[in-house]
């Protein structure tokens, strides 16, 4: 029951308090660039969910096994980095092998990942222990699965809003970025209300 | 099959050298990374047990194991002496995840467990609200307050919460008051 | 002639967060301050200076299929020096800026200007395009962290500059997350209408 909890806390954490785009601006390009249409950023949102988890999983090994006990912590940065690069690499490969079906709908996505601050900052943010729940492998995984659902979700509703907009009588000058920020602005605003959810 | 054996030795190398250069820098500031780390907890213990900012006594700290943190490393609690010796107080850390950040606290202790003065050392949270508690008139709030009356306004203590921060200062209240149980059965014993 | 030209591009023409709308990250986390801004932006420029030079010094030697990780190396080793040369000398400013100091690795803008400048050009052109480019995201930055302090806190650099009702009952919002997004809509709109305006 208090691991359940303990669950609960997380994924309503990661996905609406400290949602990852609105509330810690990790993810923005992505979350700006791909948020035109709903079927590419599910699709991106799906990517991201898989590639995190599995980066939180890998990163959170190297972290333990190989940096820790070796003392070599300041490598962390370059370690982890290339550990993504490869893994998003692998992962695209392994795709397009065997399920080519999948891949057609992610495959354009993945390499756009590599750069996605997101996946480096929750293997990072893992493993600093600052999210108040308890540090081990388990909690990591999950917490790049939910903190991924939460990407997930800001772009899809973004995005659901950006093509409602296309038919919107906007002044020119605020066409395109400018109007896309300020709804931004104005979802991070809703979403600070998820504040009160606090446990 | 050879083209790829060289780029892979290409990249290793690379990763080598960058090794190689970062190794010496760590070597370099380390030290000082970590200097700068005592130097700060020191400021901030003797902040906390000097009775005014007059207070020159030449303080010492004798280190005691507390708990295990979220990492698994060892946490202390400190007991403070003046220059005779005696014994003047405590001094402890407490940490706890607030609003969107861990929240470190320095807390200083009198003999009877009350509390001194707290500094907060760490946190990260939303600037303009929860941030306001390393402001100076956040830690007065907290003075001579014993175990018991460690609770924040909204939950019917008298501390006063920071407007909109009701959050950050709860966890405050808390973490000091959890430390404070743990260090409270350490010293009974 | 070409050499200054290269240089103010990154300022007006080209400038990397206000037209080409990179690096989105850092731009809305580290500006609710403009010291903040101010760290995080000559960070970024250094971390650009030194790569690019060293990216243009061995694009002769690097074969093209790994020219990305190695790229990515390269970036890191600088950005993990960045990273321990604050902590070591300037620790309030790195623990603030904190998550964000690793994450100048997965800032398109410096990987972009490699790829995109540094691998095609000598070393002293590379060295003009990263200055002016890393100044020009400073620049940006410092302008979105003035409007953010300035509503947001009454403050400049800490000092007080609106008076002090003001400064006890400010527009919080401005420092918050959503203020971030709505400030910089607002600063790209404006640099709409005077382009439009300029043709």
């Amino acid at each position: 029951m208090e691991l359940l909890s303990q669950i609960m806390i997380m994924a309503v954490g990661a996905i609406f308090i400290n949602n990852f785009v609105l509330a810690k601006f990790l993810g923005i390009c992505p979350y700006l660039g791909v948020s035109k249409k709903l079927d590419s950023a599910l699709g991106m949102g799906m990517a991201v969910i898989f590639v995190m988890t599995m980066a939180s999983a890998i990163t959170w090994l190297i972290q333990t096994y190989l940096l820790v006990p070796f003392k070599i912590e300041y490598l962390q940065t370059i370690a982890f980095i290339l550990t993504i690069a490869s893994l998003v690499q692998f992962v695209e490969m392994v795709i397009q092998k065997n399920a080519p079906a999948l891949y057609k709908s992610l495959g354009v996505f993945l390499p756009l990942i590599t750069t996605n601050c997101a996946v480096l900052g929750v293997a990072i943010l893992n493993l600093t222990a600052d999210n108040g729940l308890p540090y081990n492998f388990g909690f990591s995984i999950l917490n790049g699965f939910f903190s991924g659902v939460g990407f997930t979700v800001v772009l899809v509703l973004m995005a659901g809003i950006r093509e409602k907009l296309e038919y919107a009588e906007l002044p020119a000058s605020m066409k395109g970025m400018p109007i896309a920020l300020i709804i931004a602005g104005s979802m991070a605003l809703a979403f600070l209300g998820f504040a009160g959810l606090k446990f | 099959m050879k083209y790829y054996l060289k780029l892979g030795i290409i990249l290793f190398v690379t990763c080598a050298i960058a090794t190689g250069i970062l190794a010496y820098l760590n070597g370099l500031t380390a030290p000082m990374i970590k200097e700068v780390k005592d130097k700060e907890a020191k400021e901030a213990q003797l902040e906390v047990t000097k009775v005014d900012e007059n207070d020159s006594t030449p303080y010492t700290f004798e280190a005691r194991f507390l708990d295990l943190d979220i990492k698994g490393d060892s946490v202390f609690y400190f007991v403070a002496f003046n220059e005779d010796k005696e014994k003047v107080g405590f001094v402890m850390t407490a940490t706890k995840y607030g609003y969107s950040s861990n929240v470190k606290t320095v807390v200083g202790l009198n003999n009877e467990f009350k509390i001194k003065k707290i500094k907060v050392i760490d946190q990260a949270e939303t600037p303009g609200l929860g941030a306001k508690c390393v402001n100076a008139d956040f830690a007065p709030r907290f003075a001579n307050l014993g175990v018991n009356e460690l609770k924040v306004d909204k939950d019917g203590g008298t501390i006063q919460s920071i407007t909109g921060a009701t959050i950050t200062t709860r966890t405050i209240s808390n973490s000091i008051k959890e430390s404070l149980q743990l260090l409270m059965e350490k010293e009974a014993n | 002639m070409s050499a200054m030209k290269e240089f103010t591009k990154g300022f007006i023409k080209e400038n990397p967060v206000f037209i080409l709308v990179l690096g989105m990250c850092p731009t809305l986390a580290v500006t609710s301050s403009v010291q903040d801004a101010l760290g995080m932006g000559l960070s970024a420029t250094f971390v650009l200076l030194c790569s690019n030079i060293i990216v243009s010094l061995i694009k002769g030697i690097v074969p093209t299929k790994i020219r990305i990780p190695m790229f990515i190396v390269v970036i890191a080793t600088f950005v993990t020096i960045v990273d321990m040369a604050m902590a070591a000398f300037m620790p309030p400013l790195h623990k603030s800026l904190g998550l964000f100091i690793p994450l100048i690795v997965v800032n398109c803008i410096i990987l972009g200007r490699a790829e995109a400048f540094a691998s095609k050009n000598n070393v002293f052109m590379s060295m003009i395009d990263a200055l002016g480019m890393g100044l020009g995201f400073t620049f940006a930055l410092v302008v979105l962290g003035t409007i953010r302090e300035l509503l947001g806190a009454g403050k400049i650099l800490g000092f007080p500059i609106l008076p002090q009702a003001y400064q006890d009952n400010p527009m919080l919002v401005a420092i918050l997350a959503p203020g971030a997004f709505i400030t910089l809509g607002f600063i790209l709109a404006v640099i709409n209408l005077l382009n439009k305006r300029g043709k």
